[in-house]
């Protein structure tokens, strides 16, 4: 098994691009069909929101929780540092278990993810992931 | 003209992307027809039985209803964004599935000398998959991702204060349960030692399928995969009782028809990964480590190929049936319940679950990575009641001033009298 760069060949992604360009043929078709046949009709309460059947009061695009954005954020943090994990496992589980070398990556991803663990607790201390 | 094989491979990759996006595309619309059937037999109803013998028609008569439907923009839409948000949903559960290996080899030496492109003394066996990449897990990944882009988009480009927060909690969720799946994913990385779906697959045909190796992680990813594709018990971007119809509230015609096949290819596209990382792909033989014996293809006959290709199918369809009674089955989340589940619950468990498999590797205990699941399972179950008590998130919170919490100063209930009269509005 090797990663070497110059084994990969790229003719492999083609089919995906195909399948790219089909799943966009399909949407942009049913999209422009149904505004083709579909009937066109207007009315006067028919382009309100529709709220529950209350009148929408005000404007939708106003000032949310913050919470979501700082979830948002502590997010971020984990995803990269999971990205980040996955050349890591790779090469780790090539290596001879229990020798010198593997040691040392086990030390140094369990320092990493130790790094994120402590914002974790950080975050958990904070109220970040309470929301009752 | 002479091809190599790997060129042979790509047009055999071009053919069954083209045969699986149509055939998912059947599988979605009458996934759509089974699931009412189901929640029907669930229900003791009849179902839809009007288009077609037992209603087998139905999914073409819905479809044909969605074109003939007004595709209407309200009042204060953002046009772009929400003409955009559809297809932000569709597009990657549609492209999701083409890493899943469905056939191990198929032997199409014959045919390419046929058609007489054949180089002299080649063999040319092709597998029976979209793109035979090496980086198909993080293709998953990548491509799992940019679906929560639709729901925020149709959120926010609604107009409608329901759809945002709808949008808003979607997202929240979409986001939070990719990290415990991505952590279960790695994982497999770490057992398989590869990212490469076709090696994943080979591994557990000689070990064990990897929902016995390793439960924990298979429950986790079964999880997150619900919580991804916003069904039930974690549909809370629609819940109905709540929302309306939440992100997708304003939207009609093939654009709601949109949202709605993309929730149901999304499970198609979950369980055919499920297939591949956890019950091994087309093996039939669970414990193969334990029985040496696996229902093999030789290649040279084709036929062993589209079998493998149907053993794939029918754990798919398995995986996919089990969604839909879970999602009769349980109650929908509350969402501080489902926040919880995912930071509190389901994330450090994935993290304990990716340190122990490291662990394990590090000791070369590979053939006893189910003591890994038990071990996180032991330290869970031992670390959780010296955790910091938090309150009861099913607990009552007291309307003060009700009759059964009554204000401070409000004189005792009268003894004797069957009617509590404590209540401040009575005196």
């Amino acid at each position: 098994m090797s990663l070497l760069i110059a084994e990969v060949d790229l003719a492999f992604y083609i089919p995906i691009l195909v399948i790219l360009l089909m799943a966009l043929a399909f949407v942009v078709a049913n999209l422009i069909l149904s505004h083709v046949i579909g009937p066109r009709e207007q009315g006067s309460t028919k382009a309100i929101a529709y709220e529950s059947g209350m009148n929408p009061i005000g404007s939708t695009r106003k000032r949310f929780n913050v919470r979501f954005y700082v979830l948002a954020m502590t997010f971020l943090v984990f995803d990269v540092e999971i990205i980040f994990l996955y050349p890591w496992a790779v090469t780790y589980t090539q290596l001879e278990p229990g020798g010198q070398e593997a040691l040392l990556f086990l030390g140094r991803i369990l320092f990493f993810i130790g790094t994120s663990i402590v914002a974790y607790i950080y975050a958990w201390k904070k109220g970040v992931f309470r929301w009752d | 003209m002479v091809l190599s094989p790997n060129e042979v491979q790509v047009i055999a990759s071009l053919v069954v992307v083209v045969v699986l996006l149509h055939l998912f595309l059947g599988g979605c619309a009458y996934s759509i027809l089974l699931e009412r059937k189901l929640s029907a037999w669930m229900q003791d109803r009849v179902g839809p039985n009007r288009v077609g013998p037992h209603g087998a028609f139905q999914p073409l008569a819905d479809g044909l209803k969605f074109l003939l439907k007004e595709d209407y923009n309200p009042r204060g839409v953002d046009k772009w964004l929400f003409l955009l948000a559809p297809g932000f949903i569709m597009i990657p559960a549609m492209i999701g599935f083409v890493v899943v290996p469905f056939a191990q080899k198929i032997d199409v030496t014959g045919l390419v000398q046929l058609v007489g492109v054949a180089q002299p003394n080649t063999e040319y066996l092709v597998r029976l998959v979209g793109a035979d990449i090496n980086v198909g897990l993080i293709y998953f990944v990548a491509v799992g991702s940019i679906g929560v882009y639709g729901v925020v988009l149709g959120g926010w480009a609604s107009n409608n204060k329901f759809s945002f927060l709808g949008g808003l909690r979607a997202s929240a969720q979409m986001i939070s349960y990719e990290i415990p799946m991505g952590l279960a994913l790695l994982t497999i990385v770490l057992v398989s030692g590869t990212i490469n779906p076709f090696e994943i697959i080979a591994h557990q045909q000689s070990t064990a399928w990897n929902l016995l190796q390793m439960p924990v992680a298979a429950i986790l990813f079964y999880v997150c995969m619900l919580a991804e594709s916003n069904r039930a018990p974690f549909d809370l971007a629609e819940a109905e009782s709540e929302l309306i119809g939440g992100y997708h509230t304003e939207y009609s015609s093939m654009k709601f028809a949109l949202f709605f096949l993309a929730e149901y290819y999304h499970m198609i596209a979950g369980a055919a990964f499920f297939t591949m990382l956890f019950l091994g792909g087309w093996s039939v033989n669970p414990i193969a480590g334990i029985i040496p014996w696996d229902f093999t293809n030789p290649g040279n006959f084709w036929l062993l190929g589209l079998l493998q290709a149907a053993i794939v199918l029918v754990k798919m369809a398995g995986l996919i049936a089990f969604a839909m009674a879970i999602r009769w089955t349980l109650p929908r989340f509350r969402f501080d319940q489902l926040m919880k589940l995912a930071w509190e619950g389901m994330i450090p468990t994935a993290l304990l679950m990716v340190l122990m498999c490291s662990l394990w590797i590090f000791l070369g205990w590979q053939d006893w990575m189910v003591l890994a699941s038990l071990a996180t399972i032991v330290i869970v179950f031992t670390v959780h009641p010296f955790m910091p008590r938090q309150p009861h998130p099913n607990r009552r919170i007291k309307i003060i001033g009700s009759r059964f919490s009554p204000l401070e100063d409000s004189p005792p209930p009268a003894s004797g009298s069957g009617m509590p009269v404590n209540s401040p509005l009575s005196d």
